[in-house]
C-alpha cells in the first residue's frame, strides 16, 4: 500500500471512530460549563446563583449590546472612552442601596472588563458584595436571562 | 505506514504555521493629561519558517483603533512588521486596560493566537480621599472628612460643593488651589441614605472639572466589611 492509500486508511478508520462515539454517545456538548471548583477567587458560576435572591447585574459590554441583549433591568458600566464614568458611578451608587449582590459580566468567558468593572464598582466602597460571572453573556444567554434569548441555545 | 504518519504530522504543522514574536505584549503608557490619543506600537517579527499571515484583529472597546503596518498582513521568515494602536482617551481619568486580539493563518474564531495589552495611565488631577464615607445604622453620629488634594505642580481651586440635604457639607481650605478637607455629617444615621456629592474646581481641564465623592448610612454587612464570598 502507497503512503496515500495508508492515509486514506488512517482517515477512514479516525471517521468511523468519531462516527461511533457520535452515535454511542450522542453529539458533543456545547453548553457552557461552570465547575465551582476551579473558578478564580472573584467568580461566580450561574447556577450559584439563587433565584430568590435580588441580583444587580452590571452589563461591561458596549452599550450598543447591552440596549440589543442585555439583562432586563441591568446596569450599564463599561470602559468606553465616549461613556460617562461619573453617571455609571452614580447610577450603580443608588441601586447598590437597594440591591447589594452585584454581578458583572462581559462578552464572553475571556473577557477581562468585567474583572477591571468589578474593581471598579468595589473601590466605591458602597458595601457591595461584587463578583465576575463566569462565561459572561454566553452563560446568560443559554440559561434564557437576557433580551431576546433562546434558552438552550 | 512511516511515511503517512509523516504526511499527517506535516499537515498538523501547518495548522500552528508560524509565530509572530513581540518584543511586549502588555505595554504601560503614561499619557499627559491634556492627551486626546494615545498611540502605543507593538512590534513583532516572524521567528518561524514559514510566511505568517494576520487574519484578523479585534480591539475590546470601540475607542482602541488598530493599524498592521501600513496594512500589511503577511509576514515572511525574519521579517518584521508594528501593530499600532491609538485609544481615544476621551473622558477616561486614571488607570485603564485595553486589550487586542490577533487571529493568525488557521486561527479559529475564539481562539485568537495573541492577546496584547496595554494599560493607559491619564493622571487624576484632584485626588479623594477617600471617595466614600460610610456610617453604619444607629453609630455615633459624627462627621468625617474627605481630603482632597490637588496633584502635585497643579493649581485647581474649589469653587461649589452639593449633596442631598439630608448631609451637611464643610469645605476647610488648608491651601488654597492645593489641599481641601471636606467635613461631611448625616442628619441621621437612623435610616439608610445615601448622597452623591458633587466637588465642583476650576479644572481647565473639562472632565476633570467635576469630582464626585459618596456618603453612605447602610446596614453593615460581611461584604462591606470585606470579607468576599469565597
Amino acid at each position: 500500500m502507497n503512503s496515500l492509500g495508508q492515509l486514506a486508511a488512517i482517515g477512514f478508520i479516525s471517521a468511523l471512530a468519531a462516527g461511533g462515539t457520535f452515535w454511542l454517545k450522542g453529539p458533543p456538548v456545547r453548553t457552557l460549563r461552570c465547575d465551582p471548583a476551579t473558578l478564580k477567587p472573584d467568580e461566580i458560576c450561574l447556577q450559584q446563583i439563587s433565584p430568590d435572591e435580588p441580583v444587580l447585574w452590571v452589563d461591561a459590554r458596549h452599550r450598543k449590546d447591552w440596549e440589543k441583549n442585555g439583562v432586563p433591568g441591568s446596569a450599564l458600566w463599561n470602559l468606553d472612552a465616549d461613556e460617562d464614568m461619573q453617571a455609571f458611578e452614580a447610577d450603580i451608587a443608588m441601586r447598590i442601596m437597594e440591591t447589594p449582590q452585584v454581578i458583572v459580566y462581559c462578552g464572553d468567558e475571556n473577557c477581562g472588563l468585567s474583572r477591571q468593572v468589578a474593581d471598579r464598582i468595589r473601590s466605591l466602597q458602597l458595601g457591595a458584595e461584587v463578583s465576575v460571572l463566569h462565561g459572561g453573556w454566553r452563560a446568560l444567554s443559554e440559561a434564557g436571562m437576557v433580551k431576546d434569548s433562546n434558552p438552550g441555545s | 505506514m512511516k511515511s503517512a504518519l509523516a504526511i499527517a504530522l506535516m499537515l498538523t504543522a501547518l495548522v500552528h504555521a508560524g509565530e509572530l514574536e513581540f518584543d511586549e505584549m502588555n505595554k504601560e503608557q503614561d499619557a499627559a493629561v491634556d492627551a486626546t490619543t494615545v498611540t502605543t506600537d507593538f512590534a513583532f517579527t516572524n521567528k518561524s519558517d514559514k510566511p505568517v499571515s494576520i487574519t484578523k484583529s479585534d480591539p475590546n472597546c470601540s475607542c482602541l483603533k488598530v493599524e498592521i503596518s501600513g496594512g500589511k498582513l503577511k509576514y515572511a521568515p525574519g521579517e518584521s512588521g508594528v501593530i499600532r494602536t491609538t485609544f481615544d482617551v476621551g473622558n477616561t481619568t486614571g488607570s485603564v486596560e485595553k486589550g487586542i486580539a490577533v487571529w493568525l493563518d488557521d486561527d479559529p474564531p475564539d481562539k485568537p493566537s495573541v492577546y496584547l495589552k496595554v494599560n493607559i495611565h491619564v493622571p487624576v488631577l484632584v485626588n479623594l480621599e477617600p471617595k466614600t464615607l460610610s456610617w453604619a445604622i444607629g453609630e455615633k453620629l459624627e462627621p468625617k472628612t474627605i481630603q482632597i488634594r490637588i496633584a502635585e505642580g497643579s493649581l485647581i481651586h474649589v469653587v461649589d460643593v452639593k449633596s442631598k440635604d439630608t448631609f451637611t457639607c464643610e469645605l476647610k481650605t488648608l491651601e488654597k488651589g492645593r489641599s481641601y478637607d471636606l467635613v461631611v455629617t448625616p442628619k441621621s444615621v437612623d435610616l439608610p441614605d445615601l448622597s452623591i456629592i458633587r466637588i465642583e474646581t476650576d479644572s481647565k481641564i473639562s472632565k476633570q472639572k467635576t469630582q464626585q465623592a459618596f456618603a453612605v448610612v447602610r446596614k453593615f454587612t460581611p461584604a462591606a466589611a470585606g470579607v468576599s464570598r469565597q
